[in-house]
């Protein structure tokens, strides 16, 4: 069977139109510094929103003096949590979070109360007037620690939230047959998203009846869910609007329902506008992070090169707060096999609090940590074997022949796998290895993803999504959605495939940014999923649009309406290109009979079956493959490490917009491979002590590596046209594959990460030229927790 | 947000803002602010007033008879491109390119990144190489402080509060006959660009035409509480061949005047490595010919 | 209380002329008294570069420039690199074609960063690559970026 057909509303492989490479529709409004940002937004009255926060980690309340600061000229607003109308509650999944703390903080950055003040300096001014007494209590900041008995307690329920697992065949037999058995523990610092823009909202009271909140974020639905649950209003009288977008990767998935709601609470209580925006020290030491985790690995394979067993047990640093850690853990836990055939399985997943930095979503979404562990064992049990890591990696990577997963999941053939593997190490040699210089060693490393697309089973509830298309009567066309755009190509994905599917130029087309009371809660943008569940209602909006335009141009036509397609601009008889009119005609013939020219549409997943006690079942929807191979250059000496190069090699399905695809996978590179090489979080008793540009260091335009890229479109997936999803897929494999070229160049194995340049040299130990300089032994006194 | 200050004074000639120092106690002079708005922002330092260096006329390059005189408000972008430093302080060059990113480059001045006097400042390594000197004034007058005497500690300098520094001079330099000169600057961070040095190397080193080393001038930012000339190392490297246990003694020596510390950029025993790198590099570099 | 101090400026182009508190930065003197809100404040400390505005054609991040300070400059801001006849910067039309944008947001800085690249005539890339190390972007991994600014280089050129 045909990949693309069985699918419901997609055209046959050889209509498929051609890749869209127009110029994004929002691209103009941003280079000429026109698009508003949230922060760029302000009303008559507005007021200037600031939180007073906790500075320790794990502390009772035992005052919180407000009078001071109500008093100062002109704060207009000082509010806790017995001000809370609703529910004192955010947290997207799980109610362990209160919006503003009562008696106890369990985070550096916990809210205490809230400020709304005429100006930002009144607002900074009032923060700094509330007295607030804490009287420290025990805190525990590493996950397996926080596990051991006797830890102190985050919750009263214990500190493990969850463990996840996968089991699969018999691990003690094929333990027996391993000739060669590898055991690590891999420790894997977290990731501040950087976005360029803070985190930000604008809430617009009208009386306590109802709010509209503009926001920066990448699920107005969330924000709309926990305003409404924080002021204890219906949610249709809640309308959440998504602002233009300065970046989320993640970070913007649920966290921004905070800042929301506290901006919600001052207009409610206000009466008047209150836009919050954050600093950018406050965004980084307060908004979700990449999870930090520990991965123990025991892997085993056999004299001919074959896996036989692979154990892993992963503690997850969650913080002090669930947030969407169950739903990382879930994709870590199946992910963390990698896209190899194992006979016997087992994982564990265990999902900690700690009174750390919070974790949450962040583009991979626990993905790119198991990656790093699982990439760095293939290499290890390769070295140990004898084996080339690339021809380790050929002997168990899945195939069309061996397509069963770790969860059970019979892979759809074809399996690309094998194909990205070697198409990488084709491209990697058709241009001569980078040249090292005094002190620098070149090395090589790969990194491969099996990537489920669109989200886990365990939040199918969320995947649906819905669209509008509205056909103007000059035969443009607006179309709205419920996905949001942050730079990764939404709009112009929607854009082409709407342009596609109507027959009409991209130009014609306009797409509007969600608005919850325009179109039914479509879930986050996340999981790679946005081309697909906005691409898909689209197409579900237009062939019911079809039902009433295809009659009306088949009589401008004089054909049944079975024989009109839509090409070019026009409505045309097919195989007759010649008998043709304008869109528009159509479009204006449909207005002057008033004809319904607006539509609806609806994407949801198929149902699929999961156990997660076993990790059996369809994990996902369907799976894409990618391979990176990145070739450093690692100064040895201060152990300085440049990405000279990547080759990026992925299953795509479809490419739908071709400056897209490259541009989410020129990005996910450079944003893993900041992730391995110089991004740490240096995280004490909770607080952040680099919340800033100046010592959170990403990689700038002279770190971009060379980058190519090649797209195989040979196995469909479920997106429009067959396109699978890019946007996590661009980032997972390149920190593993930085990591292993750099251990490929220095000759050793590293465990952690940010290799950031002490970890390198006191990894090096005695092979370093001055390692007689070095006062502490090699496992001591890095500091990169 | 507005920087809580309340009162910015803008003199026109450098008289006039030494007296508004006088005048106003616990004023603080700003040129390109690109260290001071910061600190005002978060906190670390706070003044009611600031006496604006802007419009004073300290920008500017001359030759005169000490040597080059480069005016404390010239900014790292016109030290970068200018000529004369390139080809005679070829180290000063280096780093006023290397301060920040080039935005900042446009505004940070040479004063000011003196004035902060910040253990890790990429400008003091060349100029303590080149023996500058300062010329300080305050309503009392001028005066001459040799760059070396400049420093205290961290943020701390031997200017008063009501002083400013007027300009930096670069005494002239001779290369004696047949003698090969080697100068630069380099700093170790966690990227290539835009970064604070975690330790920085000012070189300067001529070889003499029987191939020992003539003059030699080494210093050191990012690893003690000044920026400092590693003297000890000079000495040992000063009349030698730079053989290979010359040039260990030489590491060895530099080491004796690190007192690096643990920050959240790099541990000290990272430093003191990186240090030894820099200086390693520079004496192959010059060894090698 | 604050002693406002009077600020005379040719904003892109304009002679105008502001009041404001002594402590204001030249960033939100352009975003919220100029009503130009096409520069954006992403980090507040000059490490980020999204405020990059010219400063007598030079470059500077804005948060760190006291608007006092600007007394008789000329400041030019994202919304004044158009031409006089309103089209765009070559620069701004390089980064559209070459899918040099994406969230927008470091996108107006770096347009004035690349059109002082531009103005400055650097030739090499590995230069340019330097100089536009100062505008942080999370979003493109700088290839398109580079490249645009490559073209609009050669665009300048091919003007002259």
């Amino acid at each position: 069977m045909a990949p693309s057909e069985g699918a419901p509303g997609l055209p046959r492989a050889e209509a498929l139109p051609p890749t869209g490479h127009h110029p994004r529709p929002d691209a103009w409004g941003k280079v000429l510094g026109q698009t508003r940002y949230v922060g760029d937004l302000s009303l008559p009255g507005m007021l200037h929103a600031a939180l007073v926060t906790s500075n320790r980690a794990s502390a009772r309340v035992r005052a919180l003096e407000l009078s001071a600061a109500r008093s100062l000229p002109e704060v207009v607003a000082v509010l806790t949590a017995a001000d809370v109308p609703g529910a004192n509650s955010v947290g997207v999944i799980f109610p362990d979070q209160p919006l503003l703390a009562v008696d106890r903080v369990r985070m550096v950055g916990e809210r205490l109360a809230l400020v709304a003040a005429r100006s930002r300096e009144a607002a900074a001014a009032a923060v700094g007037a509330v007295r607030v007494e804490l009287d420290p209590l025990p805190s525990v900041h590493d996950p397996v620690a926080a596990l051991a008995p006797g830890a102190p307690l985050v919750h009263e329920g214990g500190n493990l939230i969850r463990t996840f697992q996968v089991v699969r065949g018999d691990v003690a037999r094929h333990f027996r047959r391993a000739t060669v058995v590898f055991e690590a523990e891999y420790r894997i610092g977290g990731q501040e998203h950087a976005y360029l823009e803070p985190q930000g909202c604008l809430a617009v009271p009208e009386g306590r009846q109802r709010v509209t909140v503009y926001a920066s974020c990448q699920c107005p639905f969330y924000v709309q869910q926990a305003v409404a649950r924080v002021l204890g209003l219906s949610l249709a009288a809640v309308r959440v609007i998504q602002t233009p977008t300065g970046g989320g990767f993640g970070g913007k998935e649920d966290y921004p329902s905070e800042p929301a709601a506290c901006a919600a609470l001052l207009a409610w209580h206000t009466g008047l506008p209150v836009r919050l925006v954050y600093s950018r020290e406050t965004d980084m030491q307060l908004s979700s992070k990449r999870h930090a985790m520990v991965v123990r690995h025991r892997w085993g394979a056999d004299g001919a090169g074959k896996l036989c067993f692979a154990e892993v047990e992963t503690f997850m640093d969650a913080g002090a707060y669930v947030g969407l850690s169950t739903v990382v853990a879930e994709r870590a836990n199946v992910s963390a096999i990698g896209p190899y055939h194992v006979p016997a399985v087992r994982v564990r997943t265990h999902v900690v609090y700690t009174n750390n930095l919070f974790g949450g979503a962040f583009r991979g979404f626990g993905a790119p940590q198991v990656t790093v562990a699982g990439e760095a064992t293939m290499d290890a049990l390769a070295r140990r074997l004898g084996l080339d890591p690339v021809e380790f990696r050929r002997r168990n990577v899945l195939d069309d022949r061996r397509r069963t997963t770790c969860t059970g999941t019979r892979l759809e053939r074809p399996v690309l796998a094998r194909q990205c593997l070697e198409r990488a190490v084709e491209l990697a040699a058709t241009t001569p290895p980078v040249a090292a210089g005094r002190g620098e060693k070149v090395g090589t490393g790969v990194g491969l993803v099996l990537y489920g697309c669109n989200l886990h089973h365990g939040g199918q509830r969320l995947d649906r999504s819905s669209a509008v298309v509205i056909l103007q009567p000059d035969g443009s066309v607006v179309v709205r959605v419920g996905l949001t755009e942050m730079g990764q190509g939404l709009l112009v994905a929607v854009q082409t495939v709407a342009a596609q599917a109507l027959g009409v130029p991209p130009e014609a087309v306009e797409v509007c940014l969600p608005d919850t009371s325009t179109v039914a809660d479509s879930g986050p943008t996340v999981a790679s999923r946005g081309a697909l569940a906005a691409g898909r209602a689209v197409l579900d909006a237009v062939r019911r649009l079809r039902r009433r335009l295809d009659p009306v141009a088949a009589e401008l036509l004089h054909c049944p309406p079975r024989q009109v397609e839509l090409l070019g601009g026009h409505a045309r008889v097919r195989g007759e290109p010649e008998r043709a009119v304008p869109i528009a005609q159509v479009a204006a013939e449909m207005a002057a009979r008033r004809i319904e020219a607006i539509a609806t549409g609806w994407y949801r997943s198929r149902p699929r079956r999961f156990d997660a006690a076993s990790g059996q079942g369809g994990a996902y929807d369907f799976y894409a493959v990618a391979c990176h191979l990145a070739q450093v250059v690692v100064d040895a000496e201060l152990g300085l490490v440049r990405v000279a190069r990547v080759v990026a090699v992925h299953d795509v399905g479809r490419v739908l917009h071709r400056p897209a695809l490259e541009g989410q996978i020129h990005g996910g590179i450079v944003q893993g491979m900041g992730w391995a090489t110089s991004e740490r979080l240096a995280v004490r008793e909770g607080r952040l002590e680099n919340p800033s540009f100046t010592d959170y260091v990403i990689p700038t335009a002279s770190d971009a590596p060379v980058v190519e890229i090649e797209a195989i479109e040979g196995a469909a997936g479920r997106g429009p046209w067959g396109s699978k999803g890019i946007g996590e897929p661009s980032l997972i494999p390149t920190p593993a594959a930085v990591r292993n070229a750099v251990c490929d160049a220095l000759g050793i194995e590293l465990f952690e990460l940010p290799l950031v340049p002490p970890v390198i040299v006191a990894a090096l130990g005695q092979r370093h030229p001055f390692a007689w300089l070095r006062e502490q032994p090699a496992d001591e006194g890095v500091g990169v927790r | 947000m507005d920087l809580p200050i309340r009162r910015l004074l803008r003199p026109r000639d450098p008289e006039e803002a030494v007296e508004l120092l006088a005048r106003y106690p616990g004023a603080l002079p700003v040129a390109g602010g690109t260290d001071l708005v910061v600190q005002l922002r978060s906190g670390k330092v706070s003044a009611e007033t600031l006496v604006d260096l802007g419009g004073v006329g300290l920008e500017g390059i001359a030759e005169g008879a000490e040597g080059l005189v480069i005016g404390a408000a010239t900014t790292m972008d016109a030290i970068a491109a200018d000529g004369r430093i390139r080809a005679g302080w070829p180290a000063l060059a280096q780093a006023a390119s290397q301060v920040g990113a080039w935005p900042i480059q446009c505004r940070a001045t040479l004063g000011g990144n003196l004035a902060n006097a910040s253990p890790a400042a990429d400008t003091a390594p060349p100029l303590l190489i080149a023996n500058a000197q300062l010329r300080l004034l305050s309503s009392r007058g001028t005066r001459l402080v040799p760059l070396a005497e400049f420093f205290l500690g961290p943020g701390r300098s031997v200017r008063t509060p009501e002083e400013i520094i007027l300009s930096v001079t670069l005494p002239p330099r001779t290369l004696p006959a047949h003698a090969t000169l080697y100068e630069r600057f380099t700093k170790v961070g966690p990227r290539r660009e835009q970064i604070i040095s975690v330790v920085s190397l000012a070189a300067r080193l001529v070889v003499a035409g029987d191939g020992s080393v003539g003059e030699v001038a080494l210093a050191v930012g990012a690893v003690a509480p000044t920026p400092r000339r590693a003297r000890r190392a000079e000495a040992v490297l000063a009349g030698r061949r730079l053989t290979g246990p010359v040039r260990r003694d030489a590491i060895a020596a530099l080491q004796e005047e690190l007192a690096p510390i643990d920050d959240v950029r790099a541990p000290a025993w990272y430093r003191r490595v990186a240090a030894a790198v820099l200086l390693d590099r520079f004496l192959a570099e010059v060894a090698g010919g | 209380m604050a002693e406002p101090v009077r600020v005379r400026l040719r904003l892109n182009g304009e002679l105008r002329e502001f009041s404001v508190p002594p402590g204001r930065r030249l960033l939100d003197l352009l975003r919220e008294d100029a009503g130009l809100t096409g520069t954006k404040e992403g980090c507040g400390a000059g490490e980020c570069g999204a405020c990059t505005v010219l400063l007598n054609g030079r470059p500077v991040t804005s948060c760190l420039v006291l608007a006092a300070s600007c007394d008789g400059c000329e400041v030019t801001t994202v919304e004044g690199l158009l031409a006089a006849t309103g089209e765009p910067h070559p620069v701004q039309r390089a980064l559209v074609e070459a899918g040099g944008v994406q969230c927008g947001f470091c996108t107006p800085g770096l347009a004035v960063t690349g059109a002082a690249i531009i103005a400055r005539g650097v030739g090499k890339a590995p230069e340019r690559s330097r100089l536009i190390s100062g505008n942080l972007c999370r979003c493109t991994g700088y290839l398109t970026v580079l490249e645009a600014l490559e073209r609009a280089g050669g665009a300048a050129d091919g003007a002259e």
